[in-house]
């Protein structure tokens, strides 16, 4: 066991804990039983590992009665009112249509059993029965977020989308070739900067994080570490 | 570069698709005789001109689209599009 996974695993003893594949940068620390990497950056252009957020797939019919309840229609990604919680609190889950019929639900580190049974319990209550798949993919897929103004800039060296605010307004959701892999892509500001999401396969995780920091580079970016809840 | 139309995610990079190859109609199975599925798997014609393809979405959408595409001068437009209900 290595220096840093001990003490990971020393600040955290109440489970196993959990691994992204992007190795956290130094210094590294437990969150919601996950190894994150505890730097802080604030530097203007940052990109940051939020692989521990809950991220579960939903499948079902584009045009039935599960896609006009969830919200986030194909090509954008909103935050929930179908997860509201009894007092109408928002439960900070971000509904993206990633696919014609396919979506995909952030939420906070360690809630995915909880997403997985809304979501189910949202398509038993339709009054129509429809095919539909949840699937929890927290642990089979990598998530990163790049901030700051000159995010466009970086992305288009790696991505042949149209960046502008006319195409891609904040809310915007793409799936689309970035650094040659299939990666979605959610424009999601955050405190009026610009700021973009991008969800790709576990095992592309390391390459795409490389990938961007080494584009980034001529900007000035630099790694930021994880802070709960991720999506703020 | 060729600019594929794809009907849910607008013109993208042909580098975003995977060709699936010249599109056509099924035989039908009930009636169809060995030299005629040899020819709707294995035969094409690949003419000097305006030829059908199908084309998949693998880095976008991941739906299947059929175009039609000149195979002189690469130019393409839409043709009817297998499974999009837009």
């Amino acid at each position: 066991m290595s220096d840093h996974v001990r003490r990971a695993a020393s600040a955290d003893a109440r489970g196993p804990i959990a691994r992204s594949p992007i190795a956290p940068a130094p210094p590294v620390a437990a969150v919601a039983g996950w190894e994150v990497s505890a730097r802080r950056s604030d530097a203007d252009l940052t990109v940051t590992d939020l692989t521990p957020l809950a991220k579960v797939q939903v499948k079902a019919p584009w045009d039935g009665a599960l896609a006009g309840t969830l919200g986030g229609p194909f090509g954008r990604a909103e935050r929930s009112a179908s997860f509201e919680d009894a007092e109408g609190d928002d439960e900070d889950v971000l509904v993206v249509g990633s696919g014609p019929g396919e979506w995909l639900a952030l939420g906070s580190p360690g809630t995915a059993p909880d997403l997985v049974e809304r979501l189910e319990r949202l398509a038993a209550r339709l009054p129509n029965p429809e095919f539909v798949t949840v699937v929890d993919l927290t642990h089979g897929r990598a998530l990163i977020r790049i901030a700051g103004e000159r995010t466009p800039d970086l992305l288009a060296k790696v991505c042949g989308i149209d960046l502008g605010e006319t195409v891609t307004p904040n809310g915007a959701a793409f799936r689309s070739s970035v650094a040659r892999l299939a990666v979605d892509v959610v424009r999601y500001d955050r405190d009026g900067t610009r700021s973009y999401l991008l969800h790709c396969e576990r095992s592309s995780g390391q390459y795409l994080f490389d990938a961007l920091l080494d584009a980034g580079g001529e900007f000035g970016a630099e790694i930021d570490g994880f802070v709960e809840p991720g999506l703020s | 570069m060729i600019l594929l139309p794809c009907p849910w995610c607008g013109p993208r990079n042909v580098a975003e698709f995977g060709y699936v190859g010249e599109a056509g109609p099924r035989p039908d199975p009930a009636s169809a005789g060995p030299e005629e599925w040899r020819g709707y798997l294995y035969g094409r014609a690949n003419p000097c001109g305006w030829v059908a393809e199908s084309w998949y979405h693998r880095m976008g959408c991941r739906r299947y689209i059929s175009v039609e595409r000149h195979t002189l001068s690469n130019e393409v437009r839409p043709l009817a599009t297998e499974g999009a209900g837009r």
